[in-house]
């Protein structure tokens, strides 16, 4: 990949970035904070030590980097418009996540706040489902599997809204 | 990426994850000489069939954005396939 070794990279839209080290939530939080906004939302997702009864020591996360950038900050648009949200940020992990770390940080602001929980979560959905981003959860004995359980991304996207599917940005 | 090393007739394509895993290897080059997306799913399958059943399950991305179906590749492009993603 062509920034595949960058310690942090981002599409050019503010508040859409790929991090190889720790995520910071707080800082995210007071990204979006605005006098005008009255509901703030963030949403921290952290790697979780087992999932279906198996344990996971750690999380291995990597990313097709240009078209994650794309899709996240065409996301990132789309969310501000559908929610009228006043600002909104959202940064992602890759590489290794031990349990407890966050992989993954929405923030939003709104003048009030249903709009602002509406947002996240669709985020959330949306990024779990468009995003090219993949994690393998490694096992204790040193095994481990990479997690594609879903459905392909662009028939999601598309069915989302036809050619928005198309990315933005660099 | 830079393509120098490629012939005029090759298209290099990227894999990732599990993918890249059952390959055994993160890239792919095909003789290519241009063709649809669909072109480059049959190319990919018979240049690789361990990837088969994901492949059938993935969509294609060309630079950064997802490729429409019948839509064309060229010699140079940035392909890459895309199996579902797990982020988050």
């Amino acid at each position: 990949m062509a920034n595949g070794i960058a310690e942090c990279s981002s599409a050019g839209a503010r508040g859409v970035r790929l991090a190889r080290g720790p995520l910071d939530p707080t800082a995210a939080l007071g990204a979006v904070s605005r006098p005008t906004a009255g509901g703030n939302v963030l949403f921290v997702g952290t790697a979780r030590a087992a999932t279906d009864g198996l344990l996971t020591v750690r999380l291995e996360y990597e990313a097709h980097e240009p078209l994650a950038l794309a899709v996240l900050a065409r996301l990132q648009g789309a969310a501000i418009e559908r929610f009228g949200l006043t600002a909104c940020w959202i940064e992602h992990r890759l590489g290794m996540v031990e349990p407890g770390e966050a992989s993954v940080v929405v923030a939003v602001s709104s003048p009030h706040r249903r709009a602002a929980f509406a947002a996240s979560e669709w985020l959330m959905d949306q990024i779990k489902r468009e995003v090219p981003i993949w994690k393998r959860e490694h096992r204790p004995d040193g095994g481990g599997e990479w997690v594609h359980g879903g459905e392909p991304p662009d028939a999601v996207s598309r069915a989302a809204g036809g050619d928005r599917a198309a990315g933005v940005g660099s | 990426m830079t393509i120098d090393s490629q012939s005029s007739h090759s298209l290099r394509v990227t894999l990732f994850a599990g993918m890249a895993e059952l390959a055994g290897r993160r890239q792919l080059d095909l003789p290519w000489v241009g063709g649809t997306v669909a072109d480059l799913q049959m190319a990919v399958r018979a240049a690789c069939p361990a990837i088969g059943p994901l492949l059938q399950r993935s969509a294609i991305a060309i630079g950064d954005r997802y490729a429409t179906a019948g839509e064309a590749i060229a010699v140079g492009d940035d392909v890459a396939i895309i199996p579902p993603v797990s982020g988050g």
